[in-house]
């Protein structure tokens, strides 16, 4: 089968600045590939070109086939491809249930209207989203706190709940932004259990990550940037093993290569 | 043509004077400063008491003004601006202090200096004159002034402590904070300073222009166009908006003359098409 | 609130606006209440349409332009075009909402504080544009507008003209409290319906609300759209009340009050711009008889509230129910 999402050949330059160079690779159906780097190596950058929330100086990201960047980033998340966001930008204000709900729009049959005169169709779509939100909610360990205003929820649910908002919208491709950073071994270790379950929904993963030790674990398959070009990927085992990629680390800092 | 040019450029230091003191409450704060206007007011009346009505030199007199708007900004950040950027749930609120406090300057003045216009001597006499161009000296001397302020504040933004100090808050105020700096203490020096340049602009302006207790609004909302025009909160893009609008206006009353009174609109109009395509200003940082 | 609880709170509302304050006026024969009310009414829609703007996180001190819009559209259509002013009135509202969706989809994109700067300017090109045009009358203004003549629908003579009242204040006085009623009552159920949680989204996140499908650009310019016809349908009485527009009927300083209304009567409630309108113009009127220093009383307690209440006036209410 065609792999899902297709990278090609991609750069972006801001002024003189080349922050990602050339780079490609491609995400199979229901695996999780994880693109690794030291910092400033490009890759959120890589991240915000995929999900198109800035478009390419050169080279594109296909998607099933069809060509997404350029494409405004609602349209690109209503094909199936949704990024998740650090955990400092949620909807501060409103409880976890109405986040997880509201992120479920994308899903609506009812418009505009129908939810302002809340016709039978917009009832029908709310009550679906509730039953829907309630099972991811659930689903991500939030059952207890879902009616908590999520900007008093403490870190390690915030992650969860930034991918219940991105589960919420119906993604065949997930982008998760950094999802262990600032984690402590135990939450790192329930994160890996969540993103594993997210997979066995069907959602193909897409990590954009700096703690490698996390990645080497999850990972079907990994690309490793260094100064915005890729220089090698391949299985966890095969990247463990490469040159380029400890001197890449090894350069930056040695703890980090701990595996 | 020379002669619109040079009027441009008279103009231009004058307002990028103004544009500098409002941008650096905003950048300092990321307050709007409603009363900007209305402090150059206060800085225009207080030089036509002293030096217009008194009879005390000039200099004094333009001293005094700032001295005193100085004292004004300082006093309305520690005890207004203070106070609700911390009890407030929203930063929008200091906007609605701001609009307050410039109601309220607007109705000291006209109370202290009632509503007429007022003018005072020329601080010094004669009119240069060649082929194609006409100056009063006072002019000169006051965008001599004009300019040599804005050298030495942009000087004391880049070589003195607190001007890195606040060039740090400007950048990153919890960064900043961490790294030291009293930001507290700073806010309070960069609202007196910004204060302080309103008052002087008045001061200046008021030898050729006069002051009247109405004109508070109509340049603060000048202000915001310069920000806008050049970037808000970025020292360089105020001074630069300053002698776009400055030349604007002169071109535009120059050019736009036989049709009415329509510079502004046009300016106005030429400014929202710009800001369309470049929200941030010419040298504005993007906004998150 | 249950919806029973609502239906009451509007009932009571409605029949002490409609009611008891027409029989008070009568009782202490102070007719010229009626045009005090009349005014805060129209002036609580236009800033109702600013909180909504507030509601999706701008600040929007431009109101003052879409009222101004608003005046003159209905009047061009009343006078000019010889239009009814049953028709000219929504008519204005939509033209200002086309205004808005202009001008709107490339200055949204701004936040902030230059949001709020470019939609000063917004006001002040309105007032020169009318200054300048041919249509507008320049400074001279639109004058003698005619009252509202009679409302129809259908063959069913619903109200008679305006000209035929014995007290037009009076009939005027209705008009406004009645469409400021139905204004609210859209807002409010505009805000608690789902279109109004999206909005709410919109405030907290836009990249947020973007990644997950919604149409950021375009929800916005929806809300700034509705906030501009409310804006524009104020405008629209306002003039048919004065029977006239001119460039200084609204300017920089009703953008201004605009937004102290909203800010007064709180940001998180509907119903704040309306106790905010209704407080702050009544204020101003009091202090009438403080002569001179009515400006330095009014914004001396509007900076004290500020010290006091820094989040409006309906947050004492809130709080204190939290706090029991």
């Amino acid at each position: 089968m065609a792999p899902i999402l297709q990278v090609k050949n991609l750069s972006k330059a801001y002024g003189g600045l080349i922050a990602v160079n050339d780079v490609s690779f491609e995400v199979e159906r229901g695996e999780i590939l994880s693109v690794i780097g030291p910092n400033g190596a490009g890759k959120s950058t890589i991240f915000k070109l995929i999900s198109s929330f800035v478009k390419p100086t050169r080279g594109e990201v296909l998607f099933e086939g069809e060509r997404i960047s350029g494409l405004a980033p609602h349209i690109v998340a209503r094909k199936g491809v949704v990024r998740t966001f650090q955990e400092t930008t949620i909807f501060k204000g409103l409880t976890a249930r109405d986040s997880v709900v509201v992120a479920h729009h994308l899903r609506s049959r009812a418009n505009l209207i129908d939810y302002y005169l809340n016709t039978a169709a917009a009832r029908r779509d709310e009550d679906e989203f509730g039953r829907s939100s309630d099972e991811i909610l659930e689903f991500l360990g939030l059952g207890e706190v879902k009616n908590e205003i999520a900007g008093n929820l403490p870190q390690g649910h915030l992650r969860a709940l930034g991918i219940a908002i991105g589960l919420a919208a119906n993604p065949k491709v997930l982008l998760l932004d950094e999802p262990f950073a600032g984690m402590n071994h135990d939450e790192t270790r329930r994160a890996i259990e969540m993103t594993r379950a997210v997979r066995e929904r069907g959602v193909t993963l897409l990590l954009v990550e700096h703690d490698i030790a996390a990645v080497m674990r999850i990972s079907d398959r990994i690309a490793v940037i260094n100064f915005g070009s890729k220089i090698a990927e391949g299985k966890p085992a095969e990247i463990q093993s490469n040159d380029k990629v400890i001197e890449a680390y090894l350069g930056v800092e040695d703890e980090s290569i701990g595996i | 043509m020379e002669q619109v040019i040079v009027n441009g450029l008279y103009l231009g230091a004058q307002y990028a004077l103004i544009a500098l003191g409002l941008t650096l409450i905003f950048a300092l704060m990321n307050v709007l400063n409603f009363a900007h206007g209305q402090m150059y007011v206060i800085g225009g009346f207080l030089v036509y008491e002293i030096y217009g009505r008194m009879h005390w030199p000039f200099v004094v007199a333009l001293f005094a003004a700032a001295a005193t708007l100085a004292v004004i900004g300082g006093l309305l950040e520690r005890f207004l601006f203070r106070t609700v950027i911390r009890r407030s749930l929203r930063e929008e609120s200091t906007m609605l202090l701001a609009a307050g406090v410039a109601y309220f300057l607007d109705a000291a003045i006209l109370l202290l200096f009632g509503e007429k216009q007022h003018g005072v001597p020329k601080i010094v006499r004669g009119v240069f004159v060649s082929d194609n161009l006409i100056i009063p000296y006072d002019r000169v001397l006051v965008a001599c002034l004009a300019i040599l302020f804005i050298v030495a504040f942009v000087l004391m933004m880049q070589f003195t402590k607190p001007g890195r100090a606040m060039r740090a808050m400007a950048q990153d105020r919890v960064a900043a904070q961490l790294m030291g700096v009293p930001v507290e203490f700073y806010s309070l020096v960069g609202f007196a300073l910004g204060a302080m340049l309103a008052g002087l602009v008045g001061g200046l302006l008021v030898t050729i222009t006069g002051v009247n207790s109405g004109i508070g609004g109509p340049i603060s909302i000048k202000a915001f166009t310069m920000v806008m025009i050049g970037g808000a909160g970025v020292v360089g893009g105020a001074i630069l908006g300053g002698f776009i609008l400055g030349m604007l206006e002169s071109v535009g009353l120059s050019v736009l003359h036989s049709y009415g009174d329509i510079t502004y609109l046009a300016i106005f109009v030429s400014l929202l098409i710009f800001l369309s395509i470049r929200p941030n200003g010419l040298m504005g940082k993007p906004w998150g | 609130m249950r919806p029973t609880a609502q239906a009451l709170f509007a009932a009571v509302f409605a029949f002490v606006l409609l009611v008891i304050v027409p029989w008070a006026i009568r009782v202490t024969h102070h007719d010229d209440f009626y045009y005090t009310l009349s005014s805060v009414a129209l002036l609580a829609i236009a800033s109702g349409g600013v909180w909504l703007t507030f509601y999706i996180g701008r600040i929007n001190i431009g109101q003052g332009a879409y009222a101004l819009i608003g005046g003159y559209a209905s009047a061009i259509f009343v006078v000019k075009a010889g239009l009814s002013f049953w028709i000219a009135m929504p008519l204005a509202g939509v033209v200002c909402a086309l205004v808005s969706v202009a001008i709107g989809l490339p200055i949204l994109r701004l936040r902030g504080v230059y949001f709020a700067m470019v939609t000063l300017v917004l006001t002040e090109v309105a007032r020169l544009s009318a200054l300048a045009l041919p249509i507008t009358n320049g400074a001279m203004g639109i004058t003698e507008i005619p009252p509202p003549g009679p409302l129809g629908l259908f063959g069913f003579n619903l109200l008679p003209s305006f000209a035929s009242f014995a007290n037009r204040n009076q009939a005027f006085y209705f008009l406004c409290v009645v469409m400021m009623m139905l204004c609210f009552a859209a807002l409010y159920r505009l805000v608690n319906s789902r279109v109004g949680r999206l909005f709410a989204a919109l405030r907290q996140n836009e990249d947020l609300a973007s990644s997950m499908g919604l149409n950021v650009p375009a929800l916005r310019v929806l809300a700034y759209a509705i906030s501009s016809f409310l804006g524009g349908v104020g405008g629209a009485i306002f003039a048919a009340i004065a029977q006239s527009v001119y460039p200084s009927s609204f300017t920089v300083a009703d953008s201004i009050n605009f937004m102290l209304n909203c800010f007064l009567g709180g940001l998180g409630y509907v119903f704040g711009p309306m106790l905010g309108t209704l407080v702050l113009y009544f204020g101003w009127d009091l202090l009438f008889q403080a002569g001179q220093y009515q400006l330095l009383i009014y914004s001396g307690v509007m900076i004290i509230l500020m010290l006091v209440l820094p989040n409006g006036l309906l947050s004492l209410r809130f709080s204190r129910k939290k706090g029991a």
